[in-house]
């Protein structure tokens, strides 16, 4: 199995015996050993069906098997890297947040409604599932919020990192005649979780989407 | 000789005294204490046909030389900083991502390539954006390198195989060789590549400082 460690808060080191595991394309900075990475063709991530809905999605990460046997580091833009274990849960997180995988884990994409219009990933977000570990970027270090039931939580869209759990999903917006003239707080758009579960946000708001 | 303080992570302290001389890249100096004058320099230290070299191999980050008695703060743009102290040995680095270092090393321009030149060593330039040379500096002092996000160290011996990302290069000290290697297929010739088709492979005994993010400074 992939051994994912972090040296440092924003640098991943993965240490590989012959197994593979999916990193965000380019994301490597250094590695000591036997190393191949190859780009994820058609035939990964669902197959035919997964590369259509791709395309149709507009859905941006590009991911990269790494194949070999060695010390891979992974890092991007400096953002700090966060390992989330999972155990057969399925986890939302932002496509462009998203860094590296370990080989059982698997991505799908899923509907998401005008969410996703907002944070600038399109409609669709992606979705990680399985046994293994998952590294995820944030801006600065991420924060873990729990939400249970009766808690409702709001965050910003543009700060939202990933959630896991029971959670549902919805979009509250603070529109008045102060935002349609210019006079708005910034703040006019926020998710809302329900349920059971943990959300993580960082504490940056990514530029892109509808800046309101 | 100049004594070099970290301050923080982005900021350092260069005490200079009498007849100390430290070269920096052009308007880095944040703040300083004491009787200090900042010259523009052309030379580097390394007089006119060095400089000539340099502007030919697109080498050329202006400098100045700051020389009296004081303590002066060096910084740019919130780069992170890192400073390495040499004795009697050479630090290679990409010339946007030096920040200062002592008039006691001896500066000068190499290729970053195989040595030899030719093909290999023009893809080398204009992958890595800084023309075909990067720079060096031989001998005892201290200079400060600059990284986005924290520099982080790899340990190169004889028997590693360690590869850099020629983005994620920032530089390396020792005796190391360096080589471009190229990983180009078909996929990288459709659009379809895993963007890591070219690589800096490192051969020797050293340190090679690399930074966590791939943004070129």
């Amino acid at each position: 199995m992939a051994k994912f460690e972090l040296d440092g808060s924003r640098l991943l080191k993965v240490t590989i015996n012959g197994d593979t595991f999916k990193a965000l394309n380019g994301a490597m900075v250094a590695y000591d050993g036997d190393v191949n990475f190859k780009r994820q063709g058609m035939g990964a991530q669902g197959g035919m069906r997964g590369a259509l809905k791709r395309k149709l999605t507009g859905e941006s990460m590009t991911l990269m098997d790494v194949t070999g046997s060695g010390t891979v580091y992974i890092a991007n833009m400096a953002n700090e890297v966060n390992l989330v274990p999972l155990s057969g849960e399925t986890m939302w997180v932002e496509a462009s947040n998203l860094v590296a995988l370990e080989g059982d884990v698997k991505t799908d994409s899923k509907f998401n409604g005008l969410r996703g219009a907002t944070t600038g990933q399109g409609l669709f977000t992606t979705t990680v599932s399985g046994k293994g570990t998952v590294a995820i970027l944030s801006d600065g270090p991420a924060i873990v919020l729990e939400v249970s039931p009766g808690q409702t939580l709001c965050v910003d869209p543009q700060a939202y990192v990933a959630h896991t759990g029971q959670l549902t999903q919805d979009f509250v917006t603070d529109v008045t005649w102060r935002t349609a003239i210019g006079q708005n707080s910034g703040e006019s758009f926020q998710l809302r979780f329900n349920g059971t579960g943990q959300v993580y946000i960082q504490p940056a708001e990514r530029q892109g989407g509808v800046d309101v | 000789m100049p004594s070099y303080n970290e301050i923080n992570s982005k900021m350092v302290e260069v005490t200079i005294g009498h007849g100390d001389q430290v070269y920096a890249r052009r308007g880095a100096m944040l703040a300083y204490k004491g009787d200090v004058h900042f010259a523009p320099t052309l030379t580097q230290g390394q007089g006119i046909g060095g400089f000539v070299g340099r502007v030919v191999k697109g080498e050329n980050v202006p400098m100045m030389v700051a020389e009296g008695n004081g303590k002066v703060m060096y910084g740019h743009l919130g780069l992170q900083i890192t400073h390495v102290a040499l004795d009697q040995d050479t630090l290679v680095v990409e010339a946007d991502k030096l920040l200062c270092y002592d008039g006691t090393l001896q500066a000068g321009t190499m290729f970053l390539g195989s040595g030899g030149g030719g093909f290999r060593a023009v893809v080398q330039g204009q992958m890595t954006g800084q023309g075909l040379f990067t720079t060096n500096l031989t001998g005892t002092g201290g200079a400060v390198i600059l990284s986005h996000g924290p520099v982080f160290t790899l340990e190169c011996n004889g028997s590693s195989k360690i590869a850099v990302d020629p983005q994620a290069y920032v530089g390396h000290t020792g005796q190391i060789d360096t080589k471009l290697d190229s990983n180009v297929g078909w996929r990288d010739a459709v659009g379809r590549g895993s963007g890591e088709a070219f690589q800096i492979k490192m051969n020797g005994t050293g340190t090679v400082f690399v930074q966590a993010s791939e943004v070129r400074l």
